[in-house]
């Protein structure tokens, strides 16, 4: 049996979905991913300088009536504190996060450690809503999902992604 | 007319009003720049920024990458850009044609009470031109507003223009209480934004609106 390329699967899902804006800061693991993303006719790509100015041009992007997705590392959730606090989070974005998950078991890069062991910790101190993505399942369910949520709870909604997941 | 004094807050706002048409989508940053532009010229059509310092001009990029068919004025000011610069960069490098920056330059932080900037002589012209935005220039009359907002928004952009103004610490009482997401959803109507239709009732898609 053939293994479903997860990567392709979640660029199949944000089509399928109706994404039609990604906004980015890289990683390591997303690059290819990106440029896929740079190259496909059905969504635009938009290479910001920071986290949290990713964060509010996926807000302005949603606020406009376009369903967008935030690809970043997982570094990218604790810079971006201040702005999911007073913008994302308090005028109710439905905003859906892909984050690489760096500095877990299975990324176990010495600087990267520090950003793993604090992912999850910052997430509940925010109050987001998140999932860890299950190497076990289909990942384009689990992408659909966290974009559902974003959007029935009127917030947004953090899916950690592990290599597999996006390096192309 | 220079008289030595920069022009105020107001007097740019009101050459502002008396410009932009109708149906300009404009966001504003926080404190004195979304209150008194909400004095001067409430609209549905108006997102104001609350706190989120530094955001509203990545906010309006955004809106103006999803509405490519209207024009959006997003007004700065020098503290949240200096905050947020790569924002600028960000702008010039998407090049959205249909975005328009007003940077208010007052050379303090006006929302907090007026404290020294890092920075208060900066060339934000000459920062705009740089980052790659169109018809960059710094203005210091409310006179020459009228006519630089006029060419940016009749030229494809995004345009960028530096206001240098009078610093104004008192706050200003906005006509109505700000409510986040009532102005987030007034502003969704008024421009008739796809709405999500939940998945109890069917949906868990974004619907298109009658335009």
């Amino acid at each position: 049996m053939n293994a479903v390329h997860r990567p392709s699967e979640i660029l199949e899902t944000l089509e399928r979905i109706g994404v039609t804006v990604a906004v980015t800061v890289p990683d390591g693991w997303l690059g290819e991913f990106l440029v896929r993303i740079e190259e496909a006719p059905w969504i635009s790509l938009v290479r910001a300088t920071h986290e949290e100015e990713a964060l509010a041009i996926s807000c302005g992007a949603r606020l406009g009536g376009a369903r967008t997705a935030l690809v970043i590392q997982n570094v990218g959730l604790l810079s971006m504190g201040a702005g999911m606090v007073c913008l994302a989070q308090r005028y109710q974005f439905p905003l859906l996060i892909l984050a690489s998950y760096r500095g877990t078991p299975d990324d176990p890069v010495f600087y990267h450690v520090p950003k793993g062991r604090a992912t999850e910790p910052v997430l509940r101190g925010l109050g987001l809503g998140y999932a860890v993505a299950d190497r076990g399942r289909p990942i384009g369910p689990q992408v659909e999902s966290a974009a559902t949520y974003a959007e029935e709870g009127s917030c947004p909604f953090v899916l950690l992604l592990g290599r597999e997941d996006v390096q192309w | 007319m220079v008289t030595g004094t920069p022009p105020t807050r107001e007097a740019y706002y009101r050459a502002m009003a008396g410009t932009l048409p109708p149906e300009t989508l404009v966001v504003t940053s926080l404190g004195n720049a979304s209150y008194l532009w909400a004095v001067v010229r409430d609209r549905p059509e108006n997102f104001y920024v609350e706190d989120a310092m530094g955001l509203a001009l990545p906010l309006a990029l955004g809106l103006a990458v999803a509405r490519p068919d209207r024009q959006v004025v997003v007004v700065e000011g020098d503290g949240g850009m200096l905050m947020h610069m790569g924002g600028l960069i960000t702008v010039g490098a998407a090049a959205p044609a249909n975005l328009t920056v007003l940077l208010i330059q007052n050379g303090v932080h006006a929302a907090s009470g007026g404290q020294a900037l890092t920075n208060a002589g900066l060339d934000f012209a000459a920062l705009g031109s740089a980052a790659g935005l169109k018809g960059a220039r710094n203005i210091d009359t409310e006179d020459a507003l009228a006519p630089a907002l006029a060419e940016a928004l009749g030229a494809p952009g995004p345009s960028f223009i530096a206001l240098l103004t009078a610093p104004d610490l008192e706050v200003v009482v906005p006509p109505a209480g700000f409510d986040p997401v009532v102005t987030k959803r007034r502003f969704q109507d008024a421009i008739e934004a796809p709405r999500y239709v939940q998945t109890l009732f069917g949906g868990g898609r974004l619907e298109e609106r009658q335009r």
